[in-house]
């Protein structure tokens, strides 16, 4: 069982030559995820999410505190699905894919069509990216993601690039493909929709990297954003978010 | 195992019309002659040839056509121009094309060698990034007097003169790609744990690929322009002195012969060689950097090395 533990986490980033003052990305983090849920990080965008899933990456190091990821006692294997595509553009899709794999082997090339298979791509597999449109390559972000048989799956705004109608899409093949894989995921994104149609939890984090806010979203899969379950949640959660914008300016003024 | 017919699909008829109205406007061309690149060549060779002989005409040290035919047949047939000065063709342009191959041979792997070092280290961009920009403003002529010095007329000079000619070239541009790897590529490959052999051979290789095939194209012309410069002021053999020797003499025709096989056979070179390299180097669809590259009969940089067009894959 796979399981993160993030503790007492900050992030301060040094004045730059655009941004005159340093900032507070993370603000002590305190984070606990364990077993084969789907964990989403809501928050709007400069919250720290992308920081946050960085760090826990191993791509950036953390200012203070600790990040730990275990399976079964020993650190665990992490891929990543990043906001834009990340493909190396000279070569064709199914060697990005095999790129990445930590070993090599002749049925490399098959599993990478299986995975490309899933998320309806069964037939780009010797197409360059950019060949491919901007959805079809986001699409090989995730394949690529599940193809290293990961324990922990990290994901940044995976549809956030995309238009409304092709995101939605996109979302239907990962619930598909995370309800049979069941990897423990850590999904961050702005967009509250996609937080309830996708999450066993929903995590809110504010400007700094302050969580304020944990639920739980116990409905039954596959969700369908019509559902009005999900629409109720939604209401409660831009609801939590309105009065904690209102707390903190009413702390602050 | 899985069943996959029941994933959601976009209608695929409203994205493909879109992709084929966009294709029909990027296709359709102004008819006519002078719309086509292969015409306009010709068009500016012949240009080129007209005022050429134009200014034949009125400058009598200037050679027209005829004479430079003349010339070169009694050149390639080894005969005699009169007296006992004979025709000289397939020497000069051997002894110049070994020379240019070693130096190529010794220069691109050392250029390449000091970009992959200039654009991964710190250390060496400070320690080398000068040295390199200097050898790459330094006239050929320095060379030929300076390879004269040490070498006297011998074969080494021209030779080092094309290594130290090419190798800043490729050094300078293969740096650049290296530098100019995307961030977030390194990222993804950290993140994935990918292998630094692995690394090292797709993403810094393979994204310096483009950029050093560009380099060594602009090292193969600078290279043989600085040979035959070299070859000219401290050489008893090879393309450049074949020209000076005919200078020297007075003969015009032939040695203005001499500088257009000068320049033919760095194009034919360039042809033949290097840009189908280059365009299999560029297949996977970024247009090249030098624009000369470009002009390639009717097609454009979007290309691919069988010639058919990439197209776009729609959702
Ligand atoms: N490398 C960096 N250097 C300086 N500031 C950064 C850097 N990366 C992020 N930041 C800042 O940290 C804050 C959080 O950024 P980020 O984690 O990207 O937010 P999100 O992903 O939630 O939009 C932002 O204010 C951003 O400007
Ligand atoms: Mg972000």
């Amino acid at each position: 069982m796979a399981t993160v533990l993030i503790e007492n986490l900050t992030k301060v980033f040094p004045p730059t030559a655009n941004q005159p003052n340093q900032v507070q990305a993370l603000g002590g983090l305190n984070l606990s995820i364990t077993g084969n849920v789907l964990v989403a990080v809501l928050g709007p965008s400069g919250c720290g999410k992308t920081t946050l899933l960085n760090i826990v990456a191993g791509v950036e190091q953390p200012t203070s505190g600790s990040v730990r990821s275990v399976q079964d006692g020993v650190p665990a294997h992490i891929s990543y699905v990043f906001q834009e595509p990340r493909l190396l553009p000279w070569r064709t899709v199914v060697n990005n894919m095999i790129f990445v794999q930590d070993r090599k082997s002749d049925r490399s090339r098959r599993e990478a069509e299986f995975y490309l298979s899933m998320v309806g791509l069964g037939d780009v597999a010797d197409l360059y990216p950019s060949q491919l449109s901007g959805g079809m390559q986001q699409r090989v972000n995730i394949a690529r993601a599940f193809l290293v048989n990961p324990d922990i799956l990290l994901m940044d705004e995976p549809f956030s690039h995309l238009d409304a109608l092709t995101g939605r899409s996109l979302r239907d093949y990962l619930q598909k493909i995370w309800s049979q894989t069941r990897k423990t995921a850590l999904l961050v994104t702005h967009d509250v929709n996609e937080a309830v149609e996708l999450a066993d939890r929903i995590i809110m984090m504010r400007p700094g990297g302050v969580i304020f806010d944990d639920i739980p979203v116990n409905l039954p899969r596959p969700r369908h954003p019509s559902n009005p379950d999900l629409q109720f949640l939604q209401n409660d959660i831009l609801r939590r978010f309105d009065s904690m914008e209102a707390a903190v300016r009413f702390g602050v003024g | 195992m899985t069943d996959f017919s029941s994933l959601p699909h976009l209608p695929d008829s409203l994205t493909d019309t879109a992709a084929r109205s966009v294709q029909k406007t990027q296709t359709a061309k102004p008819g006519g002659l002078f719309s086509r690149p292969w015409f306009l060549r010709l068009l500016a060779i012949a240009i080129i040839i007209i005022v050429w002989q134009l200014v034949a005409l009125t400058n009598i040290r200037v050679p027209n056509i005829a004479e430079v035919i003349r010339f070169l047949i009694i050149e390639i047939s080894e005969g005699t121009h009169g007296g006992t000065f004979k025709g000289l063709f397939w020497s000069p342009i051997g002894n110049s094309f070994m020379r240019y191959a070693i130096g190529m041979a010794i220069g691109v792997p050392i250029g390449f060698a000091l970009g992959i070092l200039i654009g991964t280290s710190t250390y060496a961009r400070g320690l080398l990034n000068d040295t390199t920009l200097v050898l790459l403003a330094l006239p050929s002529v320095v060379w030929a007097f300076l390879s004269t010095l040490w070498f006297g007329l011998t074969s080494e000079g021209p030779i080092l003169a094309v290594v130290l000619t090419a190798a800043p070239f490729v050094a300078v541009s293969v740096s650049a790609g290296v530098r100019n790897i995307d961030r977030s590529l390194i990222e993804m490959c950290a993140s994935y744990r990918v292998p630094l052999l692995r690394r090292t051979q797709h993403l810094i290789l393979g994204g310096t690929l483009p950029s050093a095939i560009t380099g060594t194209r602009l090292a193969f012309m600078a290279g043989w322009n600085s040979l035959i410069i070299v070859e000219w002021f401290g050489a008893t053999s090879g393309v450049g002195w074949r020209a000076r020797t005919l200078y020297n003499f007075q003969d015009y025709p032939g040695f203005t012969t001499w500088i257009l096989l000068f320049i033919l056979l760095i194009m034919i070179l360039d042809r033949f060689l290097l840009r189908p390299v280059e365009r299999r180097a560029f297949r996977w669809n970024e247009p090249p950097m030098l624009t000369f590259a470009e002009t390639d009969d009717d097609s454009n940089a979007s290309t691919n090395n069988s010639g058919k067009r990439l197209r776009k894959r729609q959702d």
